[in-house]
């Protein structure tokens, strides 16, 4: 009584389904196909840009220290910790004659940097030649679990030349008392 | 006595050879130890600059490094700039040879793994887990395990698994076993004790935050799987111990309360869903916990609370889809790296309200919840990565920019003569000189002696400086020119380069707009869907109430 249904359209009618169903089917799959394409080389280009950036940064830098820094009135000052477990540095500020030059708060990331051997630059400036005096206010937790603030100053001659200093950080047993100690690379 | 001129002859010359051999050796040995030192110097500077996030400026320090830190540091910082091609170069001959074996190698398993090549990060891991010690290690050995388990060899996993030492990386494999478990068994008990062994070794990671993070999740996940198994009192202990700062604390409430009600404490169950409700409808379970509300006054016989509740979920349900319509609206007019990441980083919060905003605000919720998707974290990167890109490149233009104002400048004034300066100075330097040498002849105290020496010292310093003035001031035009030539072609390099960052900035924040847009449809959808299940409960509230009265014989 009740015949199954069936399509029985006209064929143009569908065959212009069939079309439509085999051009959805092709969008479809060039939809899909096109879509990890189109992001790898969204990646591909994003990581070109990013060697392009790194290379010209590099080249910048370059530049920047040829045109602020003259190697006859540079100094450069550097932080390494001479001993690792001996604190946990949270911040440093440097003065050269009393002049705030450089200060810096340290992450986890950058502490255990230092404690892996990193050295900082801290500081890069253009003294005259003669007497100076560097003044450095560290704030750590000791290896005790002390809060400490502590100053420290080293005077030096800028001579001719590229100047360096190494602050090296310590705090010994028993009493974990931080110490900075300068030396003057030439 | 010819015999012993000769021998004379040659004692003389042997000894001048060994003068001038001991001469050589320690200036090679000084030349040497003075290149160990600039070595060492940038090693350091490198590793510094990399841990304080700056790749590119530690590529600057690595530049000259030989041997393997330099090497290891190098492809550390081309992986973070995402240069794998260089990098892998790095890590292959890393890996041929005696340092850092493991960590080179299971970097570079992880670069075949992002590429797909799961045979040859395999085969990666393996060198890592050989080579390598601690963190290395266990990481190298978790990736081996989570290879086998995605493959469908869970025994495999399980053997790789009990292999390792107690800690993070071992707590998250068996974490994802557990979950596999309870994919395939009817029966949770396989998944839960994969979830015991997980939280157990869950409790040796050094790293305390992580480790608190990952404990949370698998409480969670071992109460819902007790719960699932009708062991209530056993669900209702793991969930006891979720601390209530956690990420996972809503979802924990939420199942907390399940548990309860399945013990007929409604009373308990809605405390634990009250408290639940203080957190954004974006959490996973707080949605839900409103709808319980309603139902544990339903069971506890308070049918009027019952309905003001349901009624105060529907409420609430509404107002978040208007939230979610404005969120999306926001998204589509600003895009959604400044809807949900920057605007959510600018909130000015004091810093005692950090903590507590960061998981009351609906915003930051819904970040944390967007940013759970692997792809939303790919897509976000990219566009911070831009972001910091062109940042980069703005501040450098604007440093050029002063540079070669200032060079121009300098260019524009016109250098005296050398002879000019030197003599004026040397005239004054002879002054001083004299000055010091009277002084000495009227003091005999040493430490006048000593300061008069030092300024002596230093007027030689600056009188070697002006013999060098000369040279100097000679050549300095050209220099300046060869300055602003470079200066000018870096600015139009930086022209280029930002005009590419910025195109491909808007190729990936359209990505993420439709991510975000699509995100944000979902939560819509759910609140929709909450919607409908509230306004069911309050038709079945009503119409019981309706009978009741009408069995009553009332109006």
């Amino acid at each position: 009584m009740f015949a199954a249904e069936q399509v029985t359209g006209p064929a143009p009618i569908r065959r212009r389904y069939e079309l439509t169903t085999i051009f959805l089917v092709v969008l479809s799959y060039t939809l899909l196909a096109s879509t990890p394409a189109a992001a790898d080389e969204l990646d591909e280009d994003i990581s070109q840009l990013r060697a392009d950036v790194a290379s010209l940064a590099g080249e910048v830098f370059a530049l920047e220290e040829d045109i602020l820094h003259p190697a006859d009135s540079q100094v450069t000052v550097f932080l390494t910790l001479a001993r690792k477990d001996a604190l946990t540095l949270h911040s440093v500020e440097l003065y050269v004659d009393d002049t705030p030059v450089a200060s810096h708060l340290y992450t986890g990331r950058e502490f255990a940097a230092l404690q892996q051997g990193g050295v900082q630059q801290l500081y890069t400036g253009n003294l005259p030649h003669g007497d100076h005096v560097l003044r450095a206010v560290l704030t750590a937790r000791a290896a005790n679990n002390r809060y400490v603030r502590r100053e420290s100053s080293h005077q030096f001659r800028k001579r001719p030349g590229e100047f360096r200093i190494q602050m090296s950080l310590e705090a010994r047993a028993p009493d974990y008392e931080p110490q900075i100690s300068f030396r003057e690379w030439k | 006595m010819v015999v012993s001129s000769v021998d004379r002859c040659l004692r003389v010359f042997a000894q001048r050879v060994s003068v001038a051999m001991l001469l050589a050796i320690t200036l090679l040995s000084s030349g040497t130890a003075s290149a160990r030192t600039e070595e060492n110097l940038a090693t350091g500077l490198t590793r510094f600059a990399l841990a304080s996030g700056s790749p590119e400026q530690s590529l600057v320090y690595a530049r000259n490094l030989s041997g393997y830190p330099g090497a290891w540091l190098k492809a550390q910082a081309l992986m973070a700039l995402g240069q794998t091609n260089e990098a892998r170069i790095l890590l292959q001959r890393l890996i041929e040879g005696e340092h850092q074996r493991g960590a080179a190698a299971l970097a570079l398993a992880r670069i075949a793994l992002d590429e797909g090549e799961e045979t040859e990060a395999q085969q990666r891991f393996q060198i890592a887990a050989d080579a390598g010690y601690g963190e290395v290690r266990q990481q190298a050995l978790y990736e081996l395990a989570e290879l086998e388990r995605r493959a469908g060899h869970r025994d495999r996993a399980g053997r790789i698994l009990s292999a390792m030492e107690a800690g993070y990386w071992a707590a998250l494999g068996y974490m994802n076993l557990a979950a596999d478990y309870s994919k395939r068994d009817l029966n949770p008990a396989r998944a839960l004790v994969a979830l015991r062994v997980a939280l157990a070794m869950s409790e040796h990671d050094t790293i305390s935050e992580r480790s608190s993070n990952l404990r949370s999740q698998l409480l969670v996940r071992a109460g819902y799987l007790s719960y699932q198994n009708e062991e209530y009192e056993k669900a209702i202990g793991f969930l006891e111990q979720v601390p209530l700062e956690s990420y996972h604390t809503p979802r924990a409430l939420y199942f907390h309360g399940l548990a309860l009600t399945a013990r007929d404490k409604h009373r308990a169950a809605m405390q634990s869903w009250h408290r639940a409700k203080k957190y954004p409808l974006a959490y996973p379970g707080v949605q839900d916990t409103w709808l319980g509300m309603g139902r544990g006054y339903d069971l506890s016989g308070y049918l009027g609370q019952a309905g003001e509740a349901y009624l105060a979920a529907n409420a609430s349900y509404e107002g978040e889809r208007v939230t979610l319509r404005n969120l999306a609206s926001q998204i589509q007019r600003d895009g959604a790296w400044k809807t949900l990441v920057q605007d959510a980083r600018d909130f000015e919060a004091q810093w005692f309200l950090a903590d507590s905003r960061t998981l009351t605000q609906p915003r930051m919720a819904y970040l944390l919840r967007f940013m759970e998707d692997p792809a939303a974290q790919d897509a976000v990167g990219k566009v911070s990565d831009l972001a910091r890109v062109e940042a980069l490149l703005e501040e450098k233009a604007n440093n050029l920019q002063v540079f070669r104002s200032s060079l121009k400048n300098r260019l524009a004034t016109r250098a005296k003569l050398a002879s000019s300066y030197s003599e004026s100075f040397l005239a004054r330097l002879a002054i001083l000189r004299g000055r010091i040498e009277g002084l000495r002849d009227k003091t005999g105290r040493p430490v006048h002696l000593e300061t008069l020496n030092r300024f002596a010292r230093i007027l030689q310093d600056i009188e070697a400086s002006l013999t060098l003035l000369g040279d100097r001031l000679a050549n300095r035009d050209a220099r300046l020119e060869h300055l602003l030539q470079k200066t000018d072609a870096f600015l139009a390099r930086i022209q280029v380069l930002r005009s590419r960052a910025a195109s491909l900035r808007a190729r990936a924040e359209s990505k993420l707009d439709d991510l975000a847009l699509a995100f944000v449809n979902k939560h819509d959808d759910r609140m929709a869907h909450a919607l409908d299940k509230t306004e069911q409960q309050i038709a079945h509230l009503y119409e019981y109430l309706a009978l009741e009265s009408l069995e009553r014989g009332g109006p």
